[in-house]
């Protein structure tokens, strides 16, 4: 049985969201940084939390597996 | 002792605070499977020219970009000098972001770049230029290669060469 994998673009990667590289790093995102090394269509993905300090960085269209979305506060 | 000088080597040993003092020192967090991993090469290149009594590059491994330095002690110091065949000393992995960020990437991210900015290493093979009297002098960003102008001008104004 295969598994379902979801993927989200590096572009659409929200704060909170936790993501997958295809090299198996996992972050949970708590910043997001635009124009990467000065580069308009680069980003770079940023955990600082107590578990980890990891950045990742990625062209905007880059495929990353979605392991959670950030939970949203329901009103 | 001072926090920010108590390292240790990529074999586990301390290193001799001593072997440092009275030298500049380049200071480079560095990674094996980066884009800019060939850098090594010019890095090697300043050891070669400018390394001696007064000035030692410094190489600090770090996996915290992209997890591009995942590899133990031993296979990093075996890929330098297969690789590059570095000759200039290296430390075990730290953190050099971060919440377990050691002291002297504390101390030497306070320092701004030629743009104003301090604040966090970028990626990797980001550059400080630490006088032997231990100030930081320059910070140089990653894509600034160890050969470029700026880097060598700044060894050299250091030196006083």
């Amino acid at each position: 049985m295969s598994e379902l994998v979801t993927t989200i673009r590096a572009g659409e990667v929200s704060v909170g969201d936790r993501v997958r590289t295809a090299d198996a790093l996992e972050l949970t995102v708590t910043r997001v940084d635009e124009d990467f090394m000065g580069q308009p269509n680069l980003l770079a993905l940023v955990e600082d939390s107590d578990v980890q300090w990891l950045k990742i960085a990625a062209p905007r269209d880059f495929e990353l597996e979605l392991i959670s979305r950030a939970s949203k506060l329901e009103i | 002792m001072d926090a920010r000088w108590d390292l240790r080597a990529i074999d586990g040993e301390p290193v001799d605070s001593a072997a440092l003092e009275g030298r500049a020192l380049l200071v480079v967090n560095v990674a094996s499977r980066c884009g800019l991993t060939p850098q090594y090469e010019g890095l090697e290149r300043l050891q070669r020219s400018y390394g001696g009594a007064q000035f030692t590059v410094l190489g600090v491994p770090c996996n915290q970009f992209g997890g591009q330095e995942p590899g133990g002690a031993e296979e990093i110091q075996a890929f330098c000098v297969a690789t590059y065949a570095t000759s200039f000393p290296l430390t075990e992995k730290l953190d050099v972001n971060g919440r377990r960020q050691h002291p002297l990437y504390a101390w030497l991210t306070s320092a701004p770049d030629g743009d104003g900015r301090a604040g966090e290493v970028e990626w990797n093979f980001e550059k400080f230029l630490v006088s032997p009297d231990r100030q930081v002098v320059k910070r140089f960003r990653p894509a600034v290669e160890p050969q470029d102008a700026r880097v060598i001008g700044a060894i050299e104004a250091l030196l006083g060469e």
